[in-house]
């Protein structure tokens, strides 16, 4: 992802996942997720390349959206809206 | 008089139902076997931590053997007062779910305490199960699951990041080995392992290392080994769940599926799985800890304990020990990789479950239920003065690292294959 | 044989015809369930395990909660095993006018001791809080007949004149025993040879 677009998402809020493993990330930003407004922003980051795949898959099964994941060294960030 | 709603009559009727179907000769005989002599009460972590009533093995299996004799026991239906048969609300359902899901971790200690052997352990797996079938299972531990089947159902959109992964790691794998020839294969037909990983790359890149070093004919599966469903007593994702792996497995027609350090995916594929199939796997599943545990008695992997020079305690994960059989082995590896290895008291078939068991850690509300039944833990932990713990499951090892900051232990936690793989010389 | 024996003996009888019914009737609805056989490859041996669980899995000394309440193991261990004598007595008793003096005089010692310990058991359940609210009606009425079942034996040991109560209350005992909690008595065999078999074929058992 490109740095302007990264600029362009305005996260609601953020969470940082550095350090946990499988599958805490997925709990914590489900229950971030679940705080936010319909139509919400959540950026988190991690390092836990579990995270690339569990994330998007999560999404999919509860019906939210990953809306970008960008990888920087060892920091994976990503934002999720929540779309129910 | 108390109303009963059409949908709380057919959510009742649907336990029942549940019921009916899961209790089998096995869980029958637990149910009517329990004298309530209390003999168990100190065998259960959460009653030795805060001792109290609901803290005992025969208070939470009490509860739902009064929905079984209502429902299922023709003697407690005539005479409900007299063998404590209870009528089934919505509420005393979502109650006894929390039983099941909270206050029990299923980790089968009590059983070895009681005179009878009775199994409370397998009486909560099939309240879990009759829960989930009503809508009582925790939303987290569904979605987890559902997120496990999202994976294999959109396989082709998940392959390309698998691969960027893998090849990140793969390079990890090189620099730490100095080896541009070393790889992490995978879809390698004919491979003679397949190797399931966690989502962390602490289940690949040491068991890479491990593997390249051993020259071992191996492939890493794209789907990892946790299987929630399992927690949920939802046996039909459950299936669905180690299907992916099956499939995979038999696509590469691999002869070994060698499941990574995780309590209930190992005990799930290597003893539960064919149960739910109702015929053998077509291929050998091992734990990678026997895999090690072949390498180091065959000389094939040079490991030195003195790099482990610290000292290490082991904390028998209940599913991969006394539930998964494998008590000897993490021992055996331990003592060739680490300089001070010292036992917990007591333990293997005896352990003490850490607290964070069966989906416990997954659920946030949880936590402080989690930090009280792990306290004899984090005390046998301090006991032993050890520095690090091993442990051959990640859901211990997230609730111990969350023991060590919550009593202050100041240990690390890691597992069997890392200390092998900084053993390597 | 007076008419009070006879109809002592027939309640008896009866007893034991609703006891071996009763029996048959839990051993089929036991096997009417399903059962999941077993179908990963075994790492140990089910026979091992079974054989574990009847000698060292049921040592006193291997067992932490045993040795944690090792008088209500005691008070268990002496209830039952004079229970056991109880019910090869009962099948004795039509010929207790042969019996020797000295075996009748241990029984009635062994009996007595067992149904003190059937009293202290009504003491250990009501003074433990937990067992107390777990307890239903039949834990009690249970209790009270295996008590009232060994104290009337031993009196019948001690002095024929009583052999009629003992048949009486060995009647009640056996016709109630598939419908309560006395029925574990069957279930336990059970209970330890699935330890056995599913623990054994883990290789766990030590
Ligand atoms: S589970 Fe076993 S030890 Fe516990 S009360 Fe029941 S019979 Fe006694
Ligand atoms: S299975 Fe484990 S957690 Fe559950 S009651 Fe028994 S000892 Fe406690």
């Amino acid at each position: 992802m490109a740095e302007e677009a990264r600029q362009e998402i305005k996260a609601d809020q953020k969470i940082n996942l550095e350090g946990l493993l499988c599958p805490i990330p997925v709990v914590r930003v489900s229950q971030a997720v679940k705080n936010l407004a319909v139509g919400g922003i959540l950026e988190a980051t991690a390092t836990d390349p579990g995270v690339l795949a569990d994330i998007p898959a999560w999404a999919r099964s509860t019906g939210n959206e990953v809306i970008a994941m960008n990888r920087d060294g060892k920091i994976i960030t990503f934002f999720v809206k929540r779309l129910k | 008089m108390e109303t009963i709603t059409v949908e709380e009559q057919n959510k009742t009727a649907l336990a029942r139902e549940m019921m009916e179907k899961l209790v089998d000769r096995r869980v029958l005989t637990a149910l009517e076997v329990c004298v309530r002599c209390g003999t168990c009460a100190e065998s259960c972590h959460y009653y030795q931590s805060d001792p109290k009533t609901e803290h005992t093995p025969y208070y939470r299996a009490e509860q739902v053997r009064r929905v079984y004799r209502q429902f299922m026991d023709p003697v407690g239906q005539a005479f409900p007062g007299w063998f404590g048969a209870k009528p089934t609300t919505d509420e005393a359902l979502s109650r006894l779910a929390e039983i099941a899901f909270s206050s029990c971790t299923l980790c089968h200690r009590c059983t070895f305490e009681c005179p009878f052997g009775v199994e409370t352990a397998e009486i909560m797996r099939v309240m879990r199960s009759v829960a989930t079938a009503c809508g009582y299972g925790p939303e987290m531990l569904v979605e987890i699951a559902n997120a496990a089947i999202a994976k294999e159902e959109n396989a082709d959109l998940f392959r390309d990041i698998f691969l960027d992964q893998v090849k990140e790691l793969e390079k990890e794998v090189q620099d730490k080995l100095g080896s541009s020839e070393a790889r992490i294969p995978v879809n390698q037909k004919g491979a003679r392992l397949l190797y399931v990983p966690l989502a962390g790359a602490h289940t690949i890149v040491p068991q890479a290392i491990i593997f390249n070093i051993a020259r071992e004919s191996w492939t890493l599966s794209m789907f990892d080994t946790a299987n929630y469903a399992v927690f949920l007593g939802d046996i039909t994702k459950a299936k669905r769940i180690a299907q992916r792996i099956i499939k995979e497995a038999e696509a590469l027609e691999v002869q070994e599926v060698i499941i990574t350090e995780c309590g209930h995916g190992y005990t799930a594929m290597r003893w539960d799985a064919p149960k739910w199939f109702g015929h053998p796997l077509p291929f050998k599943v091992r734990n990678i800890i026997e895999v090690i545990d072949d390498y180091i008695r065959d000389g094939v992997l040079p490991v030195n304990p003195a790099t482990n020079g610290e000292p290490v305690t082991y904390h028998d994960s209940c599913n991969l020990g006394r539930k998964g059989g494998l008590l000897e082995e993490p021992r055996r590896v331990l003592r060739a990789v680490v300089g001070d290895f010292r036992e917990m008291t007591p333990n293997r078939l005896h352990s003490y479950c850490c607290g964070g068991g069966s989906g416990l850690v997954a659920v946030p509300e949880w936590k402080d239920i989690r930090m009280q039944a792990g306290k004899l833990k984090a005390d046998q932990i301090r006991q032993t003065g050890a520095k690090t713990v091993v442990t051959s499951c990640d859901n211990c090892r997230f609730q111990i690292g969350e023991l060590s900051q919550y009593y202050d232990l100041g240990v690390e936690v890691t597992s069997v294959s890392e200390l092998t793989a900084k053993a390597l010389v | 044989m007076s008419l009070l024996e006879i109809v002592a003996a027939g309640i008896a009888i009866a007893g034991g015809v609703i006891f071996v019914a009763g029996i048959v009737a839990i051993l089929i609805a036991l096997q009417r369930r399903p059962y999941g056989v077993e179908m990963a490859p075994i790492k140990g041996s089910p026979g091992r395990g079974v054989f574990w669980s009847f000698t060292l899995g049921m040592a006193p000394w291997a067992k932490a909660s045993a040795r944690l309440h090792w008088m209500a193991y005691l008070r268990g261990v002496i209830l039952h095993l004079s229970i056991f004598a109880g019910a090869a007595y009962l099948i004795a008793t039509p010929w207790l006018g042969v019996m020797p003096g000295p075996l009748r005089l241990s029984l009635t010692v062994l009996f007595a001791i067992g149904a003190v310990m059937g009293l202290a058991g009504f003491g250990i359940r009501l003074a433990n809080p937990t067992m107390r609210l777990l307890s239903v009606p039949d834990d009690y009425f249970a209790l009270a007949l295996v008590t009232l079942f060994l104290a009337s034996g031993a009196m019948s040991a001690y002095s024929v004149a009583y052999l009629p109560f003992f048949w009486v209350v060995a009647g009640i005992t056996l016709a109630y025993a598939p419908f309560g909690k006395l029925k574990h008595f069957l279930y336990f065999f059970y209970a330890r040879i699935f330890l056995g078999l599913v623990f054994g074929r883990k290789n766990v058992l030590e």
